[in-house]
């Protein structure tokens, strides 16, 4: 389980409020979707809830731990997919793996087992003793996943995951989302894209400019009812909305 | 603006990492708060402090010189010494910038896919270098021409000359880097091994480098040699035009600075500029398009591919679990050693600095040991001498890496996903100081070792040199790293401004050198014995590194938990 609760967050080297009290409630056995446009305060407030960031205030818990207080136990319990691929260019996709499967503690057996797993079905087995700066930016996304699942974790935080995934990688990935979600475990994952998270989540919150404009599941969503009835152009009336507001 | 002048603009900033303009938007409720105004100030009296010890080391080199010239008449020496130092000075230090920017990933990938004139694209890198060069030679020159101007007084136009002759004489030197590294870098298209290239490339600058320091070496007289200065003062002329010979620029920068009012300097300065823009001009007009070829497909890398079979016996073999804090440590070592700028700029320095001295010595064993009085000298090695050049010589290695007070700095792109792995900061950062000593360990055995076999020292001195190398180094390695963590440089788009260009690389590296300095002069000064020498230098500073150590982690904790990287 995620919990933010009031988080408020402005950058040491601006002034601007990336995120504003913020709060939000990812269940377990939940597909969490979050949504906004570019520079809406996404990968910000992922940051914060992973512990990357420190949050001007509020608080954020991860399985009812305070991230401020305790951070490596609520670290231990989150697998987390960055947006930026572009790493650990030097070092062999193996050499990676093991590097997180040592910090997290997995012991041999279970890191062969899970890494031939994921490897297979992210279909990069061929390439694990390659070094990552030779991948394609889609192969370095799904070393990134294979790794963030390593150590099993109870919550899965991705951000912006299916950018650069060919459909089948895309498709495995939603499919790794849903059987995770449906274990008990949580899924929380940014996108700017309605589609993605329209077929996807459980429940879903969009923000804009560092508020959440809306929360809730689909069917809430879609009562909202957008001009011409799509999704899309609903999420597209609520960040302007809100812009209109905030001007 | 002209595509070139853009071009160098960029470079620049990307080079040396310019602060760009606030944007407007920060100015609004951000109240420069007083922490880090007194950060400023401190990081700014080290920054000054540093650089003027540098000043001194030069000027006191300068004032030795003068003085040691002045005895035969030959001041004016002093000046064409100037010169040839900054040209030897722009050779290697200007060797390592050229090749450590002569590829920049992505950004140089951007630029390859404009429409940009290969003549535009090298020009502009050249200058940016060429910058950097410029500055350190007219530093160097500053310090030749106070200590002659106070001494001597020549007329005005002399600073002129000597300016001027200062930014002209990095060009031809910068311009014959390139002219190794371009074709060097086009013959790995068919090598297809980029990295490697890269060393061999670095390892050749500097024996080329080193050869040109010899060749200068061997034209110089002796100063301190009663026998070799009355045959210069015999035959000045003799020496100088060898000298000319060996290097027409610096003779001409010479000539002009010697007699500044003649029309002949006016002459001889017009010769210097032409001189010093053949080589330019040369590499711009044959050289260019073979650079803009070499930097295509200059990061592709040997791709692996694994059989279905071969996968499963690679996980079985390669996928192991291993101890958190050694994982850590490694990771340190492979993000260094496994980046050529990174490599060549820091645990390099430690093989090529005993390099350079073992030539030198070789050099110079004849006038070191055809000295009568060798025996005194052996006298000295034994009361204590030996172990003082032994501990210091390992300690400047041992700390000379810039692993740690850049070890933040380089890591700043990984920083947020270290941050979000459950690993305490202090063990992150404490593996970066692993990495360091480890290095401080080699260096330090290198260092002591290679002195003891060239001096014949007893188990006494090396010894007490050991232990002060690797304390002194432990030391400085400890407070490179709390400044890179003070004060790390987390925005860049260039590896190399996490390096070379990084502020705190120069402070940990001049302070370093300062303190050396100064340990070596003390323990001259009170001509303490091996003993004595090694509970100051040895067991003071191991105390205060053992009181940072303890210090040190509730420190990192709290730093890192605030980096925004
Ligand atoms: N390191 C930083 N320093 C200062 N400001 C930052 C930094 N990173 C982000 N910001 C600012 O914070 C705001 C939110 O950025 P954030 O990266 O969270 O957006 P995002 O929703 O993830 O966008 P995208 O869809 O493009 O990934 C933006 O205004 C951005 O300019
Ligand atoms: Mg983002």
């Amino acid at each position: 389980m995620l919990e933010l609760s009031g988080i408020s967050k402005t950058y040491a080297k601006s002034a601007v409020k990336a995120v504003d009290d913020l709060s939000i409630t990812v269940k377990d056995g939940e597909i969490f979707g979050f949504l906004g446009p570019n520079g809406a305060g996404k990968t910000t407030t992922i940051k914060v809830l992973i512990g990357v960031l420190c949050a001007d205030s509020g608080t954020a818990r991860v399985d009812g731990i305070d991230i401020a207080a305790d951070p490596l136990g609520a670290k231990r319990r989150i697998g987390y997919v960055t947006d930026n691929p572009e790493l650990f260019a030097r070092l062999k996709a193996s050499e990676y793996l093991n590097f997180v499967g040592d910090i997290y503690g997995v012991d041999t057996a279970t890191r062969q087992a899970r890494v031939a797993e994921y490897a297979s079905l992210f279909d990069i087995k061929d390439a694990l003793g390659g070094s990552i700066g030779s991948f394609s930016h889609g192969m370095k996304q799904k070393l990134l996943v294979v790794a963030s699942l390593l150590p099993d974790p109870q919550n899965w935080v991705l951000d912006e995951p299916m950018v650069g995934l060919d459909p089948r990688a895309a498709f495995a990935l939603k499919e790794t989302m849903r059987s995770r979600a449906a274990a008990g475990k949580t899924v929380f994952f940014s996108t700017h894209v309605m589609e993605v998270a329209e077929k996807l989540c459980d429940r879903l919150s969009i923000i804009n400019k560092g508020r959440i404009v809306f929360t809730g599941t689909l069917e809430e969503l879609k009562e909202m009812q957008g001009a011409d009835g799509s999704l899309e152009s609903l999420f597209l009336e609520l960040v302007d909305e809100q812009a209109e507001a905030g001007a | 603006m002209s595509v070139f002048w853009s071009l160098v603009k960029l470079y620049v900033k990307s080079f040396y990492n310019l602060p760009g303009k606030k944007s407007p938007g920060t100015i609004a409720g951000s109240r420069p708060g007083l922490k880090p105004a007194l950060k400023a100030v401190g990081v700014g009296a080290l920054a000054i402090l540093a650089v003027g010890n540098f000043a001194y080391l030069f000027v006191m080199l300068n004032l030795n010189l003068y003085q040691g010239l002045s005895m035969i008449g030959l001041q004016g020496l002093l000046v064409l010494n100037a010169a040839v130092m900054a040209t030897m000075l722009t050779l290697v230090v200007g060797f390592m910038t050229a090749l450590s920017t002569y590829f920049l990933n992505d950004m140089e990938l951007q630029l390859l896919s404009m429409p940009i004139q290969p003549r535009a694209l090298f020009a502009a890198k050249f200058v940016a270098v060429y910058i950097s060069e410029a500055a350190f030679s007219l530093f160097f020159m500053t310090t030749a021409m106070v200590i002659f101007g106070l001494k001597e007084g020549p007329n005005p136009l002399f600073y002129l000359w000597g300016t001027l002759a200062a930014l002209l004489l990095p060009l031809p030197a910068l311009a014959a880097c390139y002219m190794i590294q371009i074709p060097l870098l086009s013959l790995s298209r068919f090598l297809k091994n980029k990295r490697t290239i890269m060393i061999i490339a670095g390892v050749l600058g500097l024996v080329f480098g080193l050869a040109f320091n010899l060749y200068f070496q061997k034209m110089m007289p002796p100063v301190a040699d009663p026998a070799a200065r009355a045959s210069a003062a015999a035959g000045p002329d003799s020496l100088v035009s060898r000298i000319g010979q060996a290097y027409p620029p610096a003779l001409l920068a010479w000539r002009a600075m010697s007699d500044p009012v003649s029309p002949g300097a006016l002459v001889a300065m017009l010769e210097l500029v032409a001189a010093c823009a053949i080589g330019p001009a040369l590499a711009a007009f044959f050289l260019s398009g073979a650079y803009a070829r070499s930097l295509v497909g200059f990061n592709e890398s040997h791709v692996r591919k694994l059989s279905r079979s071969g996968a499963g016996a690679f996980i079985a073999r390669r996928i192991r679990a291993g101890n958190p804090f050694l994982a850590l440590v490694k990771r340190e070592f492979d993000m260094m050693n496994r980046e050529p700028m990174y490599l060549l700029n820091g645990p390099f320095i430690i093989i090529l600095m005993p390099v350079i001295f073992g030539i030198m010595f070789v050099v110079q064993k004849d006038t070191l040991f055809s000295d009568p009085d060798l025996a005194g000298l052996r006298a000295l090695f034994d009361g204590g001498l030996g172990a003082v050049i032994a501990g210091l010589a390992g300690a400047f290695l041992g700390s000379g890496t810039s692993i740690a007070c850049t070890a933040v700095s380089r890591d700043a792109k990984a920083l947020p996903f270290m941050k979000s792995l459950p690993v305490k900061p202090s063990s992150y950062m404490m593996a970066k100081l692993g990495h360091a000593l480890a290095f401080g360990f080699f260096g330090s055995a290198i260092g002591v070792g290679l002195v003891a076999v060239a001096m014949r020292l007893g188990a006494g001195a090396v010894l007490s040199g050991g232990a002060v190398a690797l304390s002194l180094s432990s030391l400085f390695n400890m407070l490179g790293l709390w400044l890179d963590t003070a004060n790390p440089r987390l925005s860049w788009d260039n590896p190399i401004a996490a390096m070379k260009q990084n502020p705190n690389a120069v402070i940990a590296m001049l302070g370093a050198m300062a303190l050396l300095g100064g340990s070596g002069w003390l323990s001259f000064r009170f001509s303490l014995g091996p003993g004595a020498f090694a509970l100051w230098f040895g067991a003071v500073p191991a105390g205060a590194f053992a009181a940072l150590l303890a210090a040190y982690p509730r420190y990192a904790e709290k730093r890192v938990a605030v980096m925004e990287g």
